[in-house]
């Protein structure tokens, strides 16, 4: 957990330009692995025909020497002087004997000379005759033949050819050359008896030239084995008798014809194994690694092409990060503008479609925002105003005339208890409407504040106006803005009752809903028609001549505390009277305590 | 303030850590630089087959290992002034390492030390010097093949019976070491009284001559050995003109055609041959390793083989004993 959120870089930038650089390395590391393991199959199974072919160009050659030989042992097999010399009798003319010899060599060294490789062509009689074509050679005296190899191994063998392994031979005095012996037992071709072992050796050397240029790439190298696993030719023989060097000798006996893989002190190496009719095994050996040569030619180039990749990866990556960043920075600054309180400000629209976008709507965010703050600044200023109206209403010098002048009439006429009433009123009204400055006052004091009003009228209006008061004490406890009873009042008063013939009532009565209280002013006055009641609640309508301020004011006032939702309802008709609704929150919202 | 560290400190990680990969991959091209090894031997000298079976021991390894191989050396083994100039020409060549067959235990020192501090990496093959200068020696443990000698002359000979060491030279390290071992064997034997140490000042002639004294004068020698393959063909030689062959068991050293010969006929019972080749190849596998910073073992003993009548066509004693593929 910790190293994710290590790794959960914050900035656009860095995690671009790892993601760009991860993607690169992850897609070159990729594409390497696979190209590098495609092309080492391919070369590997080239190698494998190429050596192939080449062990068979080499397995042909040695074969053309030893059916050479082959074909010299035959002829040896089957020449009638050999015949007759070597079953001659003991007794026989040794003038003759010595002739038949001489033949014999004269016939054998025709067969040494046919052919530059043969090192030497000998027959070795049983009872002790040694007849050679190379007139030269003497026998070394201190060497055991019979318990020589070749010749122990043709004579198990009973005329079948046999070919030794490449061995010193040290059969001639002062002589130890490397040859390959191929050795067969004669047969009397008329008795059938066994008179001798023919030997013909050849030259190693010529196959050690042939084989020491063969080369399978760099180190790669071939060798040969015969058939019971002993070591023909090696390149590294020295190595291998000392056990520097192993060779799956083994793997290479079991197997016929083919390839297998083998492992040498970590060096992977392919054997490619042929067998040759008389039993050799010719082996190429190429290292694995060395197949694969180019290799590091590969590595390079990918790992050039890699860095080259990531530097472009960066560099791109910082290129469209910073495009991609640099408008959003851009964007954060003209935020920081904003949080200020500067909204006078436009951003340039970059031409990038999301930042773009990004950019308009900021654009347009902040100049809603600013309206706003205008549209703000505008109610307030209305609310101040309408307060102030409102206040001026609570002073209406017409009404205060009218009660003083009333008050003066009564105390003229002597009537000191209705002064007295009229002056309380009076008093209790204007101490009603102080309230303390506060903006919300309680539904019951701008109830009582209504009825003291109301007090005052009555005592004006006699017998011409009643009033009841009919609300449920529940909602006395319920908030309001102040002064909203008495513009309405006024109003069912000077124009509908006053107007009216008879006596008129104003009711003013109270209900609840879940959330809202109204307050519902009758009157019997005497109605409004549709035109009249339509200019009553826009602001503009004052009523007449200054008189008193106008219902639309408690309308406005009561939207602009409240929400457009709340406000007064009028419902008339002409000639029978006006019902006015005031739609008030149980709960206002303390936004008009903010809005100050 | 530590996220902006952070996140820097883990790019820089990344970096690193891609960097040393393209470092480890790399390495790998540089590694196959091919090493420049100089190999100076005592004797270029085409004739004597031990040099030429050791460099194609040498030239074997160096087409192995893919090392660019120069070989220099004097014309002769006792030319030490000649050698000592070629090593300080080798130490201007500047080769990643040389390969030494000091001619002199003694006199070579000064230049071996030379070769190391100029961070030449100094391997000694055959023949060591009296320093520790070499960062390897790849040579015959001597003491051991002298003890094998000495124990093939003590089954051959029954006491009492007088037994003659026969020294190429005084000053070479390989006969002083199969001297102390061969004496090491037999100087313990009750009945084998083991005569002073014979010189023959690097001379073939001089080795049958002394042989031939010895053998006239001192009736009761029934042993002899020769440290090198110069002094078992002298005294061999020495033996056959004589006719004692059956009386004197000759052990020797090393192996020619003469030697072989000598063997063929009975006249040398026994010789005890050293293996050139894997010298040649293990002196410039070891040369590479410790170019490459590899641990070298300090010495690397390649072995001796005591070669007789019965066992000198064995498969794998034949190409000990006939290096060469020849008509």
């Amino acid at each position: 957990m910790k190293l994710v959120s290590f790794l959960r870089f914050r900035s656009m930038q860095t995690n671009m330009v790892l993601a760009f650089v991860l993607l690169i390395l992850m897609t070159i590391v990729i594409m390497s692995v696979v190209s590098y393991f495609l092309s080492k199959d391919a070369v590997q199974s080239n190698a494998k025909t190429y050596t192939t072919e080449l062990v068979k160009q080499v397995n042909n050659n040695i074969r053309s020497y030893v059916n050479g030989m082959m074909y010299i042992s035959d002829l040896v097999d089957g020449n009638p002087y050999v015949q007759q010399y070597m079953a001659r009798h003991e007794d026989g003319d040794p003038a003759k004997e010595r002739a038949l010899k001489q033949a014999v060599a004269d016939f054998l060294e025709s067969m040494a000379v046919s052919r530059a490789d043969i090192s030497s062509v000998s027959l070795f009689g049983y009872s002790g005759e040694f007849v050679s074509g190379n007139k030269e050679l003497a026998l070394n005296p201190f060497i055991d033949i019979p318990s020589l190899d070749w010749y122990r191994v043709a004579r198990e063998a009973g005329g079948e050819y046999v070919i030794s392994p490449s061995h010193v031979q040290p059969v001639f005095k002062n002589r130890y050359p490397w040859v390959v012996s191929l050795s067969m037992e004669l047969t009397s071709r008329e008795s059938g008896t066994k008179f001798g072992i023919f030997l013909i050796d050849l030259n190693f050397s010529v196959m050690n030239d042939m084989l020491q240029d063969i080369r399978l790439g760099q180190r790669g190298y071939l060798f040969i084995v015969d058939s019971e696993g002993r070591i023909v030719y090696h390149p590294q023989q020295q190595l291998i008798y000392s056990k520097l060097k192993t060779e799956n000798i083994d793997e290479v006996l079991r197997i016929k014809n083919g390839t297998f893989m083998g492992d040498d002190d970590g060096n992977r190496r392919m054997y490619t194994v042929q067998e040759s009719e008389f039993g050799w095994k010719i082996v190429g050996v190429s290292y694995v690694s060395e197949l694969v040569g180019n290799q590091n030619e590969m590595r390079l180039s990918i790992i050039v092409l890699g860095l080259v990749c990531i530097v472009i990866a960066i560099v791109i990556s910082l290129f469209v990060s910073q495009r991609v960043s640099q408008p959003i920075k851009q964007l954060q600054g003209y935020m920081k503008e904003v949080e200020k309180g500067n909204f006078d400000i436009q951003v340039p629209v970059p031409t990038t479609i999301e930042i773009g976008r990004l950019a308009r709507a900021f654009n347009m965010m902040v100049g809603r925002i600013k309206e706003l703050m205008s549209q703000v600044v505008r109610d307030q200023e209305l609310k101040r105003r309408s307060e102030i109206n409102a206040l001026q209403a609570q002073i209406n010098p017409h009404f205060l005339y009218n009660t003083l002048d009333s008050i003066i009439w009564m105390a003229e006429s002597k009537k000191s208890q209705e002064v007295v009433l009229m002056t309380s009123a009076l008093a209790k009204l204007f101490r009603a409407s102080i309230s303390k400055g506060e903006e919300l006052v309680t539904i019951e004091t701008e109830l009582e504040h209504i009825t003291n009003y109301l007090k005052i009228q009555k005592m004006r209006y006699k017998n011409k106006l009643d009033y009841r008061i009919e609300t449920s004490d529940t909602v006395g406890r319920y908030k309001t803005i102040k002064l909203i009873l008495q513009p309405i009042v006024e109003n069912a008063i000077y124009h509908g009752i006053k107007m009216k013939r008879g006596p008129g009532l104003i009711t003013i009565s109270s209900e609840e809903t879940a959330a809202d209280v109204l307050l519902i002013v009758e009157d019997n006055g005497n109605g409004m028609d549709e035109e009249k009641l339509s200019k009553l609640l826009s602001q503009q309508y004052e009523g007449e001549a200054g008189k008193g301020v106008g219902v639309g004011n408690v309308h406005g006032r009561l939207k602009l505390y409240f929400g457009p939702q709340y406000g007064l309802e009028y419902k008339s008709k002409p000639g029978e009277g006006t019902t006015v609704t005031i739609r008030l929150p149980k709960h206002p919202p303390v936004i008009g305590g903010g809005i100050r | 303030m530590i996220w902006k560290y952070r996140r820097t400190l883990a790019i820089v990680l990344l970096l690193l850590i891609a960097a040393a990969s393209v470092a480890y991959w790399g390495n790998g091209l540089t590694q196959r630089d091919p090493v420049d090894i100089t190999v100076i031997i005592k004797s270029t000298d085409a004739s004597v087959e031990f040099w030429e079976v050791l460099m194609d021991g040498v030239q074997e390894a160096a087409q192995e290992f893919e090392a660019n191989v120069r070989v220099t050396g004097s014309r002769t083994e006792t030319d030490v002034d000649e050698q000592i100039a070629l090593v300080e020409q080798a130490i201007q060549e500047k080769p990643d390492a040389i390969v030494l067959a000091a001619n002199d235990y003694d006199r070579l020192v000064p230049i071996a030390e030379k070769v190391r501090n100029s961070g030449i990496k100094l391997i000694i093959v055959d023949s060591g010097i009296n320093s520790d200068a070499a960062h390897s020696s790849v040579a015959t443990d001597n003491v051991n093949a002298g003890m094998k000698a000495g124990e093939v002359l003590q089954s051959h000979v029954e006491g009492p019976a007088k037994v003659a060491i026969i020294s190429y030279v005084k000053n070479a390290a390989s006969q002083i070491d199969r001297e102390k071992g061969a004496r090491s064997i037999l100087d313990g034997i009750p009945n084998i009284d083991l005569l002073d140490t014979y010189y023959v000042e690097g001379s073939e002639r001089n080795a049958y001559l002394m042989a031939k004294k010895i053998l006239r004068t001192q009736q009761d020698v029934v042993g002899i050995i020769g440290l090198n393959e110069p002094t078992t063909v002298g005294a061999g030689r020495a033996i056959q003109e004589l006719g004692l062959k059956d009386k004197v068991t000759l052990i020797g050293f090393d192996s020619s055609v003469n030697e072989i010969m000598l063997l063929d006929e009975g006249v040398m019972k026994a010789t005890v041959i050293q293996r050139p080749f894997q010298m040649g190849y293990l002196s410039i596998k070891t040369a590479i390793d410790a170019v490459k910073r590899n641990t070298v073992p300090r010495t690397i003993d390649t072995g001796s083989l005591v070669i007789t009548k019965q066992n000198m066509y064995e498969e794998e004693n034949q190409k000990l004993l006939f290096p060469f593929v020849t008509n």
